[in-house]
């Protein structure tokens, strides 16, 4: 039997994030008092401590922070998919998520290298935003 | 940390287990081998400690560990203490030790971390992370290090040459320590030719997987004095943490090594020029690197050129973990640094003695490089 990918198990707190990507949409979480934005999805903002925020669709856009190139298997479902890429990106509005590259060869991704997001449906309740380079 | 601290406190016995492959003994058995090798070291007899401090198991999970151990110990002490702070947590233990006994809860302690990392594995012992990660196959502290060293290499041009010759440097002092894990003499173009683990890791870029113990005792200065060994006294003690994560601002690059050894260099009087010798956290290379850089021992983004031309070997400038770091001696969570620093100190290191050592630094770093602790060593 072929196993399966992690699927992402959306806690109390980030569930409007998996709300979106499912409608093909990046929102992020938003402080209603310092305008801040922020990620991974809280209670708190980190910048203000206020608890007030609201989830804001955002561009989509950003570009490379950093990124890896896996080829080794730490997960049997992934054997195939060796090498790829899983890179740090840093959104136009701020906040920085993990994610992967595709749609270019390993070899050819940079740092700083503009992206945009694209989302891949994995099943009725999740789709995961990844990014492709950005002319 | 207040600088009235310094020389206050002072590490009177360091001891090891058996490095490596070492399937016919248990956690504990490890752990108590250290341990009997450090009170033994000391002159000290297992009464005398009365107050203990252990890494809360990485793989196990144990938890009150340091209650754990001293059932099988055979004693019981004024204060005992589990500390997870990963890498970190070496360096750490030693400064929760002095802090303890500055306050009057105990008066010897016991620090020690060890377990079968080579032969029994259960799991990383992280917490099991549900989304923002495995879903894109993001796994592992390698993918998280190499993270760091892909940005640095597109901000400062470091190379792979650079990344190697720490490896080579460290494989050249384990091949002078019987106690070492990886004893084969290894080149640059072996360096080059080990497999990709995650790009840019090469395979000799990453630490060892090591069953193993190591333990050491801190006491007074003053009780000391009157112990077997010459007592090696802590002069600065530093810590920090980037709480903020690796992913936040210029983390990837600038590690909270900057600000923990500040303040150890304060604490201690003294600047980088006057280390002897430095044993730096090496899960991988490229912290390596990044940490000497943050220390002081060159400038931000110079780095690269430091490392090369033997400037960490035996005979260089700076010579950097001299038993072979957890690149080539073993992986204890940075334990075996502080011993090695400590045998160095006494002299004790036979072909790997690094002359007239007088100072030594070392390192902790962990929770994917955003925990940082650093203790300034002399004679
Ligand atoms: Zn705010």
């Amino acid at each position: 039997m072929t196993p399966s990918k992690p699927i992402p198990t959306p806690s109390e707190d980030s569930k409007p994030f998996w709300e979106a990507t499912r409608n093909g949409e990046l929102r992020l979480q938003r402080c209603l008092d310092c305008s801040s934005y922020r990620f991974p999805p809280g209670v708190l903002c980190p910048e203000c401590s206020s608890t007030s925020s609201e989830w804001v669709p955002v561009s989509g856009r950003g570009r490379v922070h950093s990124f890896v190139v896996f080829h080794r298997a730490y997960h049997p479902a992934f054997a195939n998919d060796l090498p790829y890429a899983v890179a740090c990106v840093e959104l136009e509005e701020g906040p920085r998520l993990l994610s992967n590259i595709v749609g270019v060869e390993t070899a050819r991704i940079r740092c700083d290298m503009a992206v945009e997001v694209l989302f891949e449906k994995i099943n009725e309740e999740i789709s995961l935003p990844k990014f492709r380079p950005r002319a | 940390m207040n600088a009235a601290l310094r020389d206050k406190y002072a590490i009177v016995g360091v001891g090891q287990s058996r490095i490596g492959r070492v399937p016919e003994m248990s956690d504990y058995g490890l752990q108590l081998a250290a341990v009997k090798s450090a009170l033994d070291d000391a002159g000290l007899k297992k009464q005398d400690i009365d107050g203990i401090i252990t890494h809360s198991h990485l793989l196990g999970a144990v938890r009150v560990h340091h209650q754990r151990l001293a059932e099988r110990l055979g004693i019981d002490t004024d204060f005992g203490l589990s500390v997870s702070s990963g890498g970190a947590t070496s360096c750490l233990m030693v400064q929760l030790a002095a802090a303890a006994i500055e306050a009057g809860f105990c008066s010897t302690v016991l620090c020690l971390h060890g377990d079968k990392g080579l032969t029994r594995k259960s799991g990383d012992g992280h917490e099991p992370v549900q989304e923002f990660g495995p879903e894109f196959g993001m796994f592992g502290a390698t993918a998280q290090h190499a993270l760091g060293a892909t940005r640095h290499m597109h901000e400062y041009g470091t190379t792979h040459d650079q990344l190697g010759a720490i490896a080579v440097a460290f494989r050249k002092h384990a091949c002078l320590n019987p106690e070492a894990q990886m004893r084969e003499p290894m080149t640059l173009d072996d360096y080059h030719r080990s497999r990709w683990v995650v790009w840019p890791f090469h395979l000799l870029d990453c630490c060892l997987v090591s069953d193993g113990a190591a333990a050491v005792i801190v006491t007074s200065a003053e009780r000391a004095r009157d112990l077997r060994q010459p007592p090696v006294f802590v002069m600065g003690m530093g810590r920090a943490n980037n709480s903020r994560g690796w992913n936040y601002g210029n983390h990837m690059t600038e590690l909270a090594a900057r600000e923990s050894g500040a303040k150890a260099f304060r604490m201690a009087g003294v600047t980088p020029a006057d280390i002897d010798t430095a044993q730096i956290y090496d899960c991988y290379s490229y912290i390596v690197l990044a940490s000497l850089e943050d220390y002081g021992f060159c400038k931000k983004g110079e780095g690269g050129p430091f490392v090369q031309g033997g400037r960490l070997e035996l005979g260089g400038a700076l010579p950097t973990n001299t038993s072979g770091g957890m690149l080539s001696e073993g992986y204890v969570e940075g334990m075996l640094q502080i011993v090695e620093a400590t045998r160095q100190l006494r002299g004790q290191c036979g072909p790997r003695q690094v002359p007239d050592a007088q100072t030594a630094l070392v390192s902790g770093n962990g929770g994917n490089a955003v925990c940082h602790s650093t203790l300034i060593l002399r004679k």
